[in-house]
């Protein structure tokens, strides 16, 4: 296989702006000259239900689709959907993923029934996925995208986290033009301070873990 | 959306959709009419049309339904401009019947339809193979595997179309159609548009009987031509590796097939189809003749299988065939580059680096207790009310519920667990009738506006004309809500906010000859139960028509105007735990507190809809401060 590629599975719960976030990135791939494709879900799963988008950098990748064992990172904008789609990561992945979880209303009824009944934790979805790898970093995203000035941005804070890794091929000053570019134009400055929220807080998180960018 | 990427005016490069792509090559074709009804994952090429529709001059209409759109289409195309519809695979069953006709009749200037399967079924009541349709009709189909490759064949399509006479098909999957890449882009050149004189005898386009007849050699005689023309056409590809082992493939399966090889390390020659109607013979002979076994990859039905053994059983009868009949590849479900590197290892005897079963059963093992997610109702979605107040109307009555296509297809899905049948758009007036005539319970039909303009019409008709004994609900939330909220006949704008005829919902119900016609509000969720329930008591065919936006539609218009979007909370002290806000409602803002065990909004989802609010006994349930 050829080097320099980077398949990241991006998930999490319809209207976080899952396809927002891969358009950012592969935009910023046409203008740095580096091969991008995604494979995306629109539709009927945009309704709060569960949603990914499979996004692969690298000039010999074909299929937009992951395969099983395949991502070199999950990004999850909801921690539940962290776990929901393991069978992606590569063994020692880097799964990167926002602390808020937003409860499946199945989980909601079954408390409603049982008094001793308890949602599934962040500390929950760690530890499971701490069986399949030992590079798990968790934001407050919710946190630092009210610090950035708009809670919907949540998605770009986990980009600039993203951003950081090594392995990330593409340079941060391209992804920014693009964030300008595919943000509404009202929204660019905040998305930009976001994500340079995001970079920071993954220093002080998943670069203690993982190899990342000076 | 990209749609600026899409009306750049070129040369360059753009990330886009392949949605998107197909778009920019009808542009680049210089396309001038544009007509479909929107479908997943057909709908970001109407979206997009309809976004840049300001900014060209194409006409464009979203279509009351997928026969039309496929028919104005036709029109234009009769008297010689280029036109494009879209529509998903079962929009296709809908538009088919004149789609064969057209076949007969052909077309002067270039049309395109673009028609997409959805193996998985994400968002289609069946993973129905349209590949059929091609050679049914005698329509040649071409089959693009990326973006890049779907403007190409868009613009190639056209032409193809125009040297021809005929309509051409472009067939996608889910993945292909929902697929981003990085697409270059041609200048965009186009033409004032201009309406063109009439320029055929009489009778042209008429197709019966004897011009039937005629019209069938000569669209044999044609396909015959283009059979020729695609034996050496550029939209089919083979690299030959000099290996004896060969893969032919298309759309999709090409790309599972490349990422298959490489994790696999093995290097087959590989036939690329990109014409799957008519299929090249001659390139297919050739490509088996220098191979002793070869593996056919295609999602769905053994289309090319079925092809390719025929012409080995001539070329290379001791060929070794692998494909669905040997078991290797399932008809069902949508494939990835993990399943076709297990079939091929199996099929010649490697192994793959990754054990996917075992990763698949860790996985298992890890997410056991997580709830799953299904696609529900948004907060603030009026169907969510809507059905509800029906469950509250209805109970200790005995009854059928035949539902739809749209949104409030998924009241079937955990938890709500309601509704009894679903077959096609509009089918459930069709069903109701059959119900009334064969069940002891009260029959319930619903269907929301769109799917009513749509498709419900006739079963409307026939019910009111043969009296039949039900209670059809409409939820009118005033757009094609589950697609994305473009308008419907209801509204009084089209594509591209173009200025449109809103038709009234009442008044055609009312004319077509139902007298009894009850209208509620779902927000006042309390309000409607009686009404609901004195219709549910009254003799059919009579109609409940619950009005009240898409929320997200609602939203949207809110922010335009600048309106703030409100939230409630949960006033600990006050709230008992019934659980009323929560069960049988099951909105995604409300959960439960772990230490308290009472409920609790998520502020970033509540949509303010107050519904839950109307619900709480114990008026637990009131604005944020401030708000």
């Amino acid at each position: 296989m050829a080097g320099k590629e980077f398949s990241v599975y991006l998930t999490g719960v319809g209207g976080q702006g899952l396809v927002l976030l891969s358009n950012v990135i592969g935009s910023a791939c046409a203008t740095a000259g580096i091969r991008a494709i995604t494979g995306e879900q629109h539709g009927l799963s945009q309704r709060s239900g569960s949603i990914n988008v499979h996004l692969r950098i690298g000039e010999e990748v074909r299929s937009p689709l992951i395969p099983i064992g395949g991502a070199d990172a999950i990004l999850s904008l909801e921690a539940l959907e962290a776990l929901r789609y393991v069978e992606y990561l590569k063994q020692g992945g880097v799964v990167l993923m926002n602390s808020r979880i937003q409860r499946p209303i199945i989980e909601t009824v079954a408390h409603t029934k049982d008094k001793e009944a308890r949602y599934m934790s962040v500390d929950d979805v760690k530890s499971r996925l701490s069986e399949v790898t030992d590079k798990i970093a968790v934001l407050d995203a919710l946190d630092l995208a009210n610090k950035a000035g708009n809670p919907l941005t949540e998605n770009v804070i986990m980009l600039g986290a993203l951003s950081t890794l090594e392995a990330f091929p593409v340079p941060d000053e391209d992804v920014k033009r693009s964030i300008s570019e595919n943000v509404p134009k009202k929204a660019v400055e905040v998305n930009l301070v976001a994500f340079d929220l995001g970079r920071k807080a993954a220093h002080d998180t998943l670069c203690n873990i993982v190899k990342c960018k000076d | 959306m990209s749609a600026s990427g899409v009306m750049k005016e070129g040369p360059g490069k753009a990330f886009l959709l392949c949605n998107e792509a197909i778009v920019r090559g009808a542009l680049e074709a210089d396309v001038k009419v544009v007509s479909a009804y929107p479908g997943s994952p057909t709908t970001e090429i109407l979206d997009t049309f309809s976004e840049i529709s300001p900014h060209f001059d194409f006409k464009m209409e979203i279509s009351s339904n997928e026969k039309v759109a496929l028919e104005t289409c036709a029109g234009a195309a009769m008297v010689g401009l280029r036109s494009i519809s879209s529509m998903k695979s079962v929009g296709m069953n809908v538009a088919s019947d004149s789609f064969f006709s057209l076949s007969y009749t052909g077309v002067k200037g270039g049309m395109v339809v673009v028609m997409a399967d959805d193996p998985q079924a994400h968002s289609s009541q069946t993973e129905q193979d349209g590949r059929p349709f091609g050679p049914n009709a005698y329509v040649p189909m071409l089959e693009p595997s990326d973006p890049t490759e779907a403007k190409r064949m868009v613009k190639a399509a056209f032409d193809l179309s125009e040297r021809h006479g005929v309509p051409v098909l472009m067939r996608t999957t889910t993945r292909v159609s929902h697929q981003s890449g990085i697409v270059g882009l041609e200048r965009l050149d186009r033409k004032p548009f201009q309406r063109l004189a009439w320029s055929h005898p009489p009778g042209r386009f008429v197709t019966v009987a004897e011009a039937a007849r005629t019209f069938k050699h000569s669209l044999l005689e044609r396909t015959k031509k283009i059979k020729e023309e695609f034996e050496t056409s550029d939209l089919n590809s083979v690299t030959d590796t000099g290996s004896d082992v060969g893969i032919i493939t298309s759309g999709a399966g090409y790309n599972y097939t490349i990422e298959a090889a490489r994790i696999l390390g093995l290097k087959p020659s590989i036939l690329k189809l990109g014409t799957t109607f008519p299929l090249p013979e001659k390139l297919i002979a050739s490509f088996l003749k220098k191979l002793n076994t070869v593996i056919i990859v295609e999602e769905l039905q053994p289309y090319l299988e079925l092809h390719v053994t025929a012409i080995a059983k001539d070329t290379n009868p001791s060929i070794k065939i692998f494909g669905k009949w040997t078991g290797h590849f399932s008809e069902a479900l949508e494939y990835n580059a993990n399943i076709v590197a297990d079939a091929l290892a199996k099929i010649l005897g490697s192994k793959t680096p990754v054990d996917y079963s075992a990763v698949m059963a860790k996985a298992a093992e890890l997410k056991k207790g997580l709830a799953d997610r299904p696609p529900t109702f948004c907060p603030g979605c009026p169907h969510r009310a809507t059905l509800h107040a029906l469950q509250q109307a209805a109970r200790g009555t005995k009854h059928i519920l035949a539902t739809d296509i749209g949104c409030y297809s998924m009241s079937f899905l955990e938890p709500l667990e309601y509704g009894d049948t679903l077959l096609s758009m509009g089918a459930c007036m069709g069903v109701a009738a059959g119900l009334q005539y064969a069940a002891q319970e009260k029959v319930l039909a619903i269907v929301g506006d769109s799917t009513f303009w749509h498709a419900g019409m006739p079963g409307l008709v026939n019910a009111i004309h043969h009296n039949d004994d039900f209670t059809l609900v409409i939820l009118d939330n005033e757009v094609t809500a589950m697609t994305g909220q473009q308008p419907d006949p209801g509204r009084d704008y089209s594509a591209g906010g173009r200025p449109a005829k809103p038709l009234i919902l009442e008044d055609v119900i009312g004319a077509m000859g139902i007298e009894d016609i009850t209208i509620v509000d779902p927000y006042q969720v309390k309000a409607a139960v009686g009404p609901m329930k004195e219709a549910l008591a009254r003799k059919g065919p009579n109609v409940i028509i619950s009005r009240r936006a898409c929320a997200l539609y609602a939203d949207r218009n809110k922010r335009r105007r600048g309106e703030k979007i409100g939230t409630n909370k949960v006033d600990k002290e006050a709230c008992k735990r019934p659980y009323t806000c929560i069960r049988g409602f099951h909105c995604p803002a409300i959960s439960v507190d772990d230490d308290d065990r009472k409920a609790f909004i998520t502020k970033e989802l509540c949509d303010r809809c107050d519904v839950c609010s109307k619900l709480c006994p114990f008026g637990s349930i009131k604005p944020r401060e401030g708000e």
